[in-house]
């Protein structure tokens, strides 16, 4: 694959980069990188690698744009209020960078179908908004072998940690088991500035940029958490618990499981 | 006893278990928060009665749901 | 430079018709398709690429053999290929 006039101006900061170089922005075009969730985390994720040229992203998600997730959801505009939220993103992603391939399934990401989701991809960001989806999403990726990017955000703070394959805990060794519904409150109904979705999710990019190049330091083994109103970042060493029922040295989770998801979030 | 809790150096009287340490710190719902002590993420069923030793680094991590919606 | 007979390149670019970065761009891409020890000759323009493109190329570890100037405002490169 050679690259057009058209891509060597499209990408020139990206081969600049000692690190990337030519070889590093093909390793982009032929990346494939699932998002989860096309909200928040997802929006500005899926822009910056679209923007980067990662040649192919798969969108997930259920809902539709409504109003108020224009606040922080940067891939939605007003006029896309009533789309199915992957359709949206596909077209603003699409106009944004031709070069990228776009798939989406409008749906909910189940035990059923994550498996034969991610496997296709060989990266995926967790962008969702509910306990039960993001143990599913950690559960799927290490028993497929896949590396994701986990994160969470909720009103001036954020967190995200990296798991890539036999490196470091995965999301069940800090969290053993989803808490019970409603019992910790999320960003619907905690509130969120638009711009923590933003630093998170794109912090998720450029996890996913990295590992495709093969550059840098993943963000495994670290939870790194972002507190906005003093300002503070922190990375919290982690190390993976033995007795992970998904990881540890004798697995009890051997297949996705389905969690009941909170009553507030099944409905728009 | 000192112990550095969250990165900040503090000072506390007498022995504490990790359950009084959160009682202490009034951590909201101490059911759902994971704690690390010296990088190493401890049991939950132990929070009654491992008792932090002087010096111990001491991490509170919390669920964050949000993300999508 | 000691005026010694350098071998033939193993590759040419013609960055003239476009400007930076993309000069630096077509160069390191070019570079690319090389093995080290392999040698690169681009064409390139007076003025920016001539004193940059240079640099650049020292900075990431290859080495600039020879540049001369075509008599008609652009100039040529010759770059040696090294170590990834």
């Amino acid at each position: 694959m050679s690259f057009t006039d058209e891509q060597l101006e499209r990408y020139s900061r990206n081969i600049i980069l000692k690190e990337v170089g030519g070889k590093g922005q093909k390793k982009l075009l032929n990346g494939r990188v699932l998002i989860i969730g096309a909200g928040g985390l997802g929006a500005p994720a899926a822009m910056y690698l679209a923007a980067a040229g990662v040649g192919h992203l798969g969108l997930a998600d259920a809902d539709r744009v409504d109003l108020s997730n224009l606040q922080r959801q940067i891939i939605h505009t007003t006029s896309d209020v009533g789309l199915p939220k992957v359709e949206s993103a596909r077209l603003t992603i699409k106009a944004l960078n031709p070069d990228v391939t776009v798939q989406t399934l409008e749906g909910l990401v189940t035990a059923e179908n994550v498996s034969s989701l991610i496997k296709d991809y060989d990266f995926i960001i967790d962008g969702t908004d509910n306990f039960p989806a993001k143990f599913l999403i950690n559960d799927a990726c290490v028993i497929e072998g896949k590396p994701f990017s986990h994160a969470g955000i909720i009103r001036f703070q954020g967190q995200l940690i990296t798991y890539i394959p036999h490196q470091g805990p995965c999301y069940r060794c800090l969290f053993p088991a989803p808490p019970p519904p409603d019992a910790v409150p999320t960003c619907r109904q905690a509130g969120v500035i638009g711009a923590m979705a933003g630093v998170i999710g794109s912090l998720q990019a450029m996890e996913a940029v990295k590992y495709l190049c093969g550059i840098g330091k993943p963000l495994t083994g670290s939870l790194l958490t972002y507190d906005a109103l003093s300002m503070e970042f922190r990375k919290i060493k982690v190390t993976k618990r033995a007795t992970c029922p998904v990881c540890g040295d004798n697995p009890t989770i051997v297949q996705p499981i389905d969690y009941e998801a909170p009553s507030c979030d099944l409905k728009p | 006893m000192e112990l550095i809790v969250s990165g900040v150096k503090k000072n506390y009287d007498g022995a504490l278990t990790v359950t009084q340490l959160l009682a202490v710190e009034k951590v909201a719902t101490p059911e759902y928060v994971t704690v690390s002590i010296n990088e190493e993420l401890v049991d939950q069923a132990a929070f009654e009665t491992h008792l932090l030793a002087d010096g111990d680094q001491v991490e509170f991590l919390y669920f964050m749901g949000g993300g999508r919606g | 430079m000691p005026n010694k007979t350098l071998p033939p390149p193993d590759s040419t670019v013609d960055i003239t018709e476009v400007v930076c970065p993309v000069t630096f761009v077509k160069v390191k891409v070019a570079l690319d398709d090389l093995e080290p020890g392999q040698i690169l000759s681009v064409r390139l323009n007076d003025g920016e690429p001539v004193e940059n493109v240079p640099r650049s190329l020292k900075d990431e570890g290859h080495r600039v053999l020879k540049l001369s100037a075509n008599g008609d405002g652009t100039y040529n490169l010759l770059v040696e290929k090294g170590q990834e």
